[in-house]
């Protein structure tokens, strides 16, 4: 076997990349030599087998706002590296870390033919996104970075196998999200055997496992086309934290688990001295300055009774930074049921 | 932990040496002190900050832990810290950050 050093790209947002917080978020691309941040844990656990020869950075907002001109950029300088494997992350629950990983793994691994590997938490949204794109691995992490000393060793074990070419085995076995890629093995029992084995295990409770799990995929059904937005009640969400000043509710920054109605002033717009925007995850000065640009009630005074009917007196908040599916769901059908007491037609869920 | 906290204590330990320190923490959740404690002993755990890799093993304590406690005046103990010690899990925190002083003394 090869015993050539194993050469390594690293992409880190600007947190990791040790540049700043949130209010870095806007920082551009950046190449320094070597690893930086997890890149040296990384380093440690690979020893001599690997070197991460250069580390990427760049800002979390800075990369999904310029996408466009940016990934092209990122591609051409691990071109230049001419590395065996891109590692992305860990970006354990960030949203748009998580994304940035993504996407820079699969542009690796689409245009330049690298295996490309990240790791994140099972609830980042981009687990599903990325997961099956081809030559990407990713693999599981806890929510929150502290697991990181527990990932880095598996994150360099994986991409030892990866690069050397030893069979990785079904992605449970293997520690990876599943791939959705499908490999023919043998074994000595046959399916009807082992399906008689199944139905006997599942007939006395005992536990067994499928060899086809068919994958749940969500239909969540478009909602009814206004009837008439003209005459329509309308309803505003907010996923920005928005709170009446003082946070009287104790909303949490991060994971939240409840959602509030609040009532809209009777003004023309939101003004900055009555609220306060408790979310940890964007720079929230601006929108504590002028909230009307998280909820937009000048714009939606202005619209009332021309573009759509009225609106509703309440507007509904929640924080979305790390909330859980299984919490915004229960959320989004307790707030719909709201509405729908209140004779609301539409509800306005406005970016954040 | 933040990135400049760590940076202020790593240049602080830098210029007295980490024989003239001892960290006293106040934070009010379980998972903040853990995470306070682990960075200044073993390193940050996220490697993120100036403290990456850095394994300062600074003695951490939480200020309900009694060796920090009798040494605070009594009365400026119950004006200041007394209330949240109470409604704080203040034993809980205590007893993680003690572990991570042991596992330090230990490795």
């Amino acid at each position: 076997m090869s015993t050539k050093k194993i050469k390594i790209v690293h992409y880190l947002n600007q947190f990791f990349g040790g540049i700043g917080g949130e209010s870095e978020a806007d920082t551009g691309l950046q190449t320094r030599e070597g690893p930086i941040g997890p890149g040296i844990g990384l380093q440690q656990a690979l020893g001599a087998k690997g070197e991460i020869a250069a580390t990427l950075i760049c800002g979390d907002n800075y990369f999904s706002n310029l996408i466009g001109e940016v990934l092209p950029e990122i591609i051409s300088k691990i071109k230049n590296y001419d590395p065996d494997v891109v590692v992305a992350g860990p970006a354990f629950n960030a949203g748009r870390y998580g994304f940035a990983c993504g996407e820079v793994c699969k542009a690796a691994a689409e245009e330049l033919g690298l295996p490309a590997i990240t790791a994140m938490y099972h609830e980042n949204p981009a687990v599903e996104t990325y997961r099956k794109v081809r030559g990407v691995y990713i693999l599981p992490t806890e929510a929150m970075a502290r697991d990181m000393p527990r990932v880095l060793p598996k994150l360099a074990a994986f991409l030892e196998r990866v690069v050397s070419g030893m069979p990785l085995g079904p992605a449970k076995e293997g520690g990876y999200f599943p791939t959705g890629q499908r490999r023919l093995e043998t074994t000595s029992t046959s399916g009807a055997e082992r399906a008689f084995n199944m139905l006997l295990a599942k007939l006395n409770a005992r536990p067994f496992e499928t060899e086809i799990p068919t994958e749940r995929f969500e239909q969540v059904p478009p909602a009814q086309p206004v009837k008439d937005i003209r005459s329509a009640r309308l309803a505003v969400i907010t996923t920005s934290g928005l709170v009446p000043k003082g946070n009287p509710d104790h909303f949490r920054m991060f994971n939240a688990t409840e959602w509030r109605k609040y009532r809209l002033p009777d003004q023309p717009a939101l003004a900055g001295s009555d609220w306060e925007v408790i979310h940890g995850g964007f720079n929230t000065v601006y929108a504590q300055a002028n909230p009307n640009v998280i909820l937009p009630l000048d714009a939606l005074r202005r619209l009332a009774g021309q573009t759509f009917g009225e609106l509703d007196e309440n507007f509904y908040t929640i924080t979305g930074v790390g909330t859980s599916l299984k919490t915004a769901k229960e959320a989004g059908e307790e707030i719909a049921a709201s509405m729908r007491a209140a004779r609301v037609d539409a509800a306005l869920l406005v970016a954040t | 932990m933040d990135l400049e906290d760590q940076g202020r204590i790593k240049a602080k330990v830098e210029e007295i040496g980490s024989s003239e320190i001892v960290v006293v923490l106040g934070s009010p959740s379980i998972e903040a002190a853990e995470m306070y404690a682990e960075t200044l002993t073993f390193g940050d755990p996220t490697y993120a900050g100036p403290l990456a890799g850095i394994a300062l093993r600074l003695p951490v304590y939480y200020i309900s832990e009694s060796d920090i406690k009798q040494q605070i005046p009594p009365e400026i103990y119950r004006d200041q810290v007394e209330m949240m010690e109470m409604v704080l899990p203040s034993e809980e925190i205590a007893a993680r950050v003690k572990a991570i002083r042991e596992r330090a003394a230990s490795t």
